[in-house]
């Protein structure tokens, strides 16, 4: 049934990753050749701690379906303590869009090692399948055309 | 019971004797019985300062003022500035003090217990079945668990309960455990239900689509005045990186820095904005919102701002063991962490 394959909803996500790791776990996918869907738009930051909550919230206001932050597992970043300090804001941004009324769904952490290439692919196969029953976020979406 | 002839006694000293270069208080209003902030420098201005339930603002926010005033000049106060403070004022200046905003010998903190009571909130009176004329009020006063009102033809009691302000019935702290010197007495206070307007917003609006549809509504009636972030004590920064108005133009800015200047959010009062403007706010505020209740008394279209702030609050102490404005020792909520943060929510 090519028509309906053509209209199914394809969530747009924006993936935060981690230069060190998660951004070296989406080659590791990439190289691997293993098969995943093409939703995520990945940014790689230099570190999961670096990621604002406005970048966050920046990201549903310009439309994306999901936010995906990903960074080194606790106690392999680089920068030693940046996943803690990330792991602690995002809770608040996490708790906070919830609060509010967001569908838990559309934010989405999680810790890729560079060695995580199946982890990846996972995580993002996983975040679709969520996302799609949705539907288009249009809560935090800018009104503006 | 505080008697505020002991505050003013204290007041009129400290500025006679030239220990404090000001003395920022209450003073009675020209709006019926509420009272304003007044900023005395002359020892016989004291005899206006009062001390009642309508003494509802955060006067720290002043604290932040005098110091950009002088930061602005280059100078250094040479004697301490007097605060009259609450027990959550004075949690709002241990916050600014553990932010190293100003060091502890530049104020002087005269602080005022609420004993078993709090402020009052006018919204509240207004509604009260007892049909008090608020335009014919006089004064209030506190009087143990009750509040007298004065009115021309005599006078009123009521229960403090039921016109006090949401904050205050919540507040754990009423007393100003941070100062140099202290009126009133520490009182012990059981909390029926700590973070009840929560508590109850949360079963009000228990699922996802109801809760949405309540903040959808708030969020598209927020004019965005910026009432909340003036008010606000903690909200000190000269750039707002969600206000692209409140963009810091030195003489040398040039053109292209003030055209290229990030927006993280529109101008235009949208709801899209408005949510991010609000939420960048609260989480600016975790672990740092003494729960002063400001931001919403302000709000001319009564968003209930406290329950963002409220929530993260909650979060703050029964995740992550952290209690805003409790010591100037601990480092600040989210520039620290521990091993075992919670963790069940990353993949």
């Amino acid at each position: 049934m090519p028509e309906q394959q053509q209209t199914q909803y394809e969530p747009k996500i924006v993936a935060f990753l981690c230069k060190w790791c998660s951004s070296a776990g989406s080659d590791l996918a990439g190289v691997s050749r293993i098969q995943y869907p093409a939703n995520a738009t990945p940014i790689t930051v230099m570190c999961s701690g670096s990621v604002s909550p406005q970048y966050i919230l920046s990201a549903f206001r310009k439309g994306a379906d999901g936010v995906l932050v990903s960074g080194c597992h606790i106690g392999d970043c680089h920068y030693l303590e940046g996943n803690y300090f990330a792991r602690r804001k995002l809770y608040l941004v996490n708790e906070l869009l919830q609060f509010i009324g967001v569908e838990p769904e559309r934010f989405r952490m999680s810790w890729v090692s560079a060695a995580e290439g199946t982890k990846y692919s996972k995580i993002v196969r996983d975040f679709v399948e969520d996302l799609r029953p949705l539907g288009p976020q249009d809560k935090l979406k800018a009104q503006r055309p | 019971m505080i008697n505020p002839q002991d505050l003013r006694t204290r007041a009129r000293d400290l500025l006679a004797k030239g220990e404090v270069r000001a003395v920022i208080g209450y003073r009675r209003g020209s709006r019926g019985m509420a009272a304003e902030p007044v900023v005395i420098t002359r020892p016989d201005d004291a005899n206006s300062l009062v001390w009642d339930p309508t003494c509802v603002h955060n006067l720290a926010l002043y604290l932040v003022e005098d110091c950009k005033q002088f930061a602005k000049v280059h100078q250094h106060p040479e004697k301490p500035i007097a605060i009259v403070a609450k027990g959550c004022d004075a949690r709002a200046i241990v916050v600014l003090l553990q932010e190293n905003y100003f060091k502890r010998e530049d104020v002087y903190i005269i602080g005022v217990s609420c004993e078993t009571v709090g402020v009052l909130d006018e919204r509240k009176l207004a509604h009260h079945p007892a049909g008090v004329d608020l335009e014919r009020l006089e004064s209030a006063a506190f009087a143990g668990d009750d509040f007298v009102f004065t009115t021309a033809s005599g006078e009123q009691r009521l229960s403090a309960r039921e016109v006090m302000a949401d904050r205050c019935l919540e507040c754990r702290n009423p007393f100003p455990k941070t100062n140099n010197v202290v009126f009133g007495e520490e009182k012990a206070r059981t909390l029926a239900a700590p973070f009840a307007a929560l508590v109850r917003f949360e079963k009000e609006t228990s699922t996802q689509p109801v809760r949405w549809s309540f903040w959808n509504h708030q969020f598209e009636r927020c004019i965005r005045c910026f009432a909340c972030r003036s008010v606000c004590p903690m909200c000190y920064c000269d750039e707002c990186v969600v206000d692209s108005i409140a963009f810091a133009v030195m003489p040398d800015t040039t053109a292209e820095e003030k055209a290229n200047r990030v927006r993280w959010i529109e101008r235009s009062a949208s709801r899209s904005d408005n949510i991010g403007y609000h939420m960048t706010r609260a989480l600016h505020l975790a672990g740092r919102c003494i729960d002063c209740g400001e931001c919403e008394r302000v709000c001319p279209v009564h968003i209930p701002l406290r329950l963002l702030n409220t929530k993260l609050e909650r979060d703050a102490r029964e995740k992550f063991g952290y209690e805003p404005g409790a010591s100037v020792e601990i480092a600040s909520f989210v520039s620290s962490f521990r091993d075992d943060d919670p963790n069940d929510f990353i993949r």
